[in-house]
């Protein structure tokens, strides 16, 4: 044992505890500095300076956009502003935004992803973020780029909007796509109602369409996830959108002409007719048996994989997400095989028109406010929208007989398609050359896809409507109903436990008044 | 150690001055341990700014919280969030999931680690004994999220490697992951998976520092090696055991957020909703902040009452407790 009397060791211990404690203190005045930065609220007083401005929103990619990133610089060059961005991977961005909010340290500008989630709601009406309807008309881009029906879906329950729609086309919304291939080995048409994907959901199952000699393969490659609550019936977007072709619309609501009112979903006829189809799926293995311990990525890996035939995805999503990973298990498999189905039973849905809102916390002072708006105006004219769609010329493209030629790689690497979930424009002619041939067939394939889709599409007609007591009993509500829908599937319940459900719905004085409350607001908005 | 000893002594000489002395005392008895002090203040710190500071944030379980008028500018309700707790026809169904699933804990799981390092103890070869240690540490550093997917692997209906094992065998295939009568012991047997492994290092411990010369002694009176083992390393290891059991009893209603999030799907949720993931989806991810940290403080004072009860019944008993 050491002498600790000794008068050495003595100063030894001194000099320790104090290294100690100054370590502690010191991390605890960086942290305290790295804080102050990155808030960034101060004015920036002349208006000629560049913008400071904090953003948050959603990167999808892995590795996000550091703040030296080139493109960053570009954009910041030409809209003179200077941003610190926080980008929040997509798959915990709700649970981090509701933190953010509920920390009350908000960012100049953030993404709210649903307009109509309630801490957003419930924040709005305590005034905590800017009303920019006022403000729109000033700026030409914000007011004619943004398409009416993302204004008219985004607006809160008191008519004004709270947020710049983050606009995205209405057509190619998540929908059946197929595997093409498989349907022409087994010399099946691609489906057009739920009965004909139900026969080709059966071969995809028991005719070994992979031709592997095995009866490794499933049809749909599904999944029940509690993240998918309140979307498409709650089943999700796979089960979803067949509950939806049976329903004909991915609304919550349906309107009765006879009674002259909305009509809530679930206490429609189709949802137990749906019910059925589904569990009469599950139970000759057309979907994965492990159908509530998937989640979204999983479920992808089927498809990837060669082992299931049909997703449920946007028809864009080709290329990035599915089909270069599927050419390595199955390399006879081509572009063109990712087959988008135009309609199923008459019915495909139409998108909302935008992808999230760009809110401004009331904190922010008004010239800020509007200097903020400004950017987002400046940064969607074409010339500065280009620098994240083609980069920086030399860098990422050349100039090729007058056409700019991007190298999808190097955009990539420098996360430049990240930009566009901050600020994107949508109204670009859609242009179908991609690097090969293949690639240009298959987006020319999509392209009349969507364009057949569009006479047929189906809006959520009560986008933008909010009933007081929906925003109260739903969460739980939602919840409950994805976990009874799921054991009917999986055959835990008879179909008679819907039933039941649904008259205790009908019964229920809250689902009244949320009903009614929704017809009201319906009634107002379309001016009857 | 010599050090404290000798201020002591010191110190003891001195004690025979007033009481007006008492603040100077306490002021040179500052001044002699300072380096002690000053090496505890990082940590003193610590406490306050991260566990005590932020402790004040349980009054918004008394107000209607919003984020956007602070603490200070949101309306106070009293008691209204309890009740509405208290109303909720799923209470019932939270607190008997919650309780069910830690009582489990408390039968199979908290005697494990005591059984497997009464084996280990007796385990004689060195090289074997280390090597069973690491194996059985490992699954504590692998998080929950690994470990629900592993469990995936293994445990799914359709593609899991034991159900195609049982499909070769042509046994049918069980379900294991959505079937609700399955989920408590899974959980169970998960966490013991997970985590007996690490706990058997107190015990193991305090077995290390039993005298060997007792052993001996009891051999030669003939004990064997249960009698060794009941009448030894049992008693040794007692105080250790009750502290760990009250300490246990304090999380009775917390029964680990993460790993029934991950195992939770639609099919079981009537017995896997429990108070930590109530408190999840409430307070995240329907931003209802005042209510969830009411559920949270309902949850905390139950474990707290109960580590007050389960202490004062230990030391009634004659046997240390925590405090």
């Amino acid at each position: 044992m050491l002498n600790v009397g000794n008068r050495n060791t003595r100063k030894l211990n001194w000099i320790i505890s104090v290294v100690l404690v100054m370590s502690v203190v010191l991390s605890a005045c960086g942290s305290q500095e790295a804080g102050q930065t990155s808030k960034s609220s101060g004015s920036s007083g002349n208006a000629n300076d560049p913008l400071e401005v904090s953003i948050m929103t959603i990167t999808p990619s892995a590795v996000p956009a550091a703040d030296d990133n080139v493109i960053k610089r570009a954009i910041e060059k030409a809209t003179n502003s200077k941003m610190s961005i926080q980008w929040v991977s997509n798959n915990i961005y709700s649970d981090k935004l509701n933190l953010t909010l509920a920390s009350g340290d908000i960012p100049d500008l953030i993404m709210i992803n649903d307009p109509f989630g309630s801490t957003f709601t419930k924040m709005v009406k305590q005034g905590a973020f800017w009303d920019i309807t006022p403000y729109i008309q000033e700026y030409p881009n914000l007011s004619k780029g943004i398409p009416d029906i993302a204004w008219e879906t985004t607006k809160a329950a008191d008519g004004n909007n709270y947020g710049i729609p983050r606009p995205r086309p209405v057509t190619g919304d998540s929908f059946f796509i197929i595997r093409k291939d498989w349907l022409d080995k087994l010399n099946l048409q691609v489906p057009e109602t739920t009965d004909e994907l139900f026969d080709v959901m059966k071969a995809f199952v028991e005719q070994d369409p992979d031709g592997n000699g095995q009866p490794d393969t499933t049809a749909l490659a599904a999944y029940v996830s509690p993240d998918d609550l309140g979307w498409n019936g709650n089943l999700g977007p796979v089960l979803g959108a067949i509950e939806n072709s049976f329903i004909g619309s991915n609304s919550s609501w349906k309107w009765d002409k006879t009674e002259g009112k909305l009509v809530y979903r679930e206490l429609l006829p189709e949802v137990r007719e749906s019910l059925q189809y589904l569990t009469k799926a599950y139970s000759s293995g057309m979907m994965p048996e492990d159908l509530l311990s998937l989640k979204l990525t999983q479920a992808r890996e089927l498809f990837k994989r060669n082992q299931a035939g049909i997703i449920v995805d946007k028809t864009g999503t080709m290329r990035k997400i599915y089909a270069d990973d599927l050419k390595k298990v199955d390399p006879s498999f081509k572009y063109t095989d990712f087959y988008p189905l135009t309609n199923l039973n008459g019915y495909n849905p139409k998108g909302s028109g935008y992808n999230g809102i760009l809110a401004i916390p009331a904190s922010v002072p008004e010239e800020k406010m509007k200097r903020i708006l400004q950017l987002v105006d400046t940064w969607m004219n074409p010339e500065v929208f280009e620098i994240q769609q083609f980069g920086i010329e030399g860098t990422h493209y050349e100039v090729v007989d007058g056409k700019k030629v991007a190298s999808t790689e190097k955009l990539t690497a420098d996360n430049a398609s990240d930009f566009n979930h901050i600020v994107n424009v949508i109204d670009l002619p859609w242009d179908t050359t991609g690097e090969t041939e293949e690639e240009t067939q298959a987006n020319e394939l999509f392209k009349k896809v969507e364009a057949e889709r569009d006479k047929t599409s189906v809006a959520d007609l009560s986008a933008g409507l909010q009933s007081e007591t929906g925003q109260k009993i739903l969460p739980e509500l939602n919840k409950k109903i994805q976990d009874l829908k799921a054991k009917i599937i999986l055959g835990r319940e008879p179909i008679e436990a819907w039933d039941t459900f649904v008259e205790s719905l009908r019964n229920d004085p809250n689902v009244q008044a949320m009903s009614d409350e929704m017809t009201e607001a319906y009634k107002k908005r379309n001016g009857q | 150690m010599s050090v404290t000893e000798q201020h002591f002594s010191t110190h003891k000489g001195r004690q025979t001055s007033s009481k007006r002395n008492r603040r100077t005392k306490w002021l040179s008895a500052l001044r002699r341990d300072r380096s002690l002090y000053l090496l505890a203040l990082p940590g003193i710190l610590f406490f306050l700014i991260f566990k005590y500071i932020p402790m004040w944030g349980i009054v918004i379980a008394f107000q209607d919280y919003s984020p956007f008028r602070g603490i200070l500018g949101s309306e106070w309700v009293g008691l209204q969030h309890f009740t509405t707790l208290f109303a909720n026809p799923d209470f019932a169904l939270l607190f008997r999931n919650t309780l069910a699933i830690s009582l489990l804990n408390l039968i199979l799981f908290f005697p494990f680690p005591i059984l497997i390092s009464l084996g280990l103890n007796e385990l004689r070869n060195m090289t074997y004994k280390r090597l069973i240690q690491t194996v059985i540490y490992m699954p504590h550093f692998l998080s929950w999220v690994i470990i629900a997917g592993l469990t995936l692997l293994l445990f799914a209906k359709g593609t899991g490697l034991i159900n195609e094992l049982f499909a070769l065998w042509g046994w049918p295939r069980v379900d294991f992951l959505t079937n609700p009568d399955s989920f408590w012991i899974m959980v169970t047997l998960q966490a013991m998976w997970k985590e007996a492994g690490w706990g058997t290092i107190v015990f193991l411990a305090a077995m290390a520092s039993v005298d060997t010369q007792l052993y001996e002694a009891a051999r030669m009176d003939g004990a064997g090696r249960l009698r060794q083992i009941w009448h030894i390393t049992l008693p040794a290891i007692r105080s250790v055991i009750v502290v760990l059991l009250i300490l246990r009893l304090g999380d009775i209603m917390e029964v680990g957020f993460e790993q029934i999030f991950l195992m939770y799907n639609g099919a079981v949720s009537e017995v896997a909703e429990v108070f930590d993931t109530y408190v999840y989806r409430t307070g995240i991810e329907q931003g209802d902040f005042s209510y969830s940290t009411a559920v949270g403080l309902f949850k905390s004072v139950v474990g707290l009452a109960l580590v007050v009860i389960a202490n004062r019944l230990v030391k009634r008993m004659g046997q240390e407790g925590v405090y």
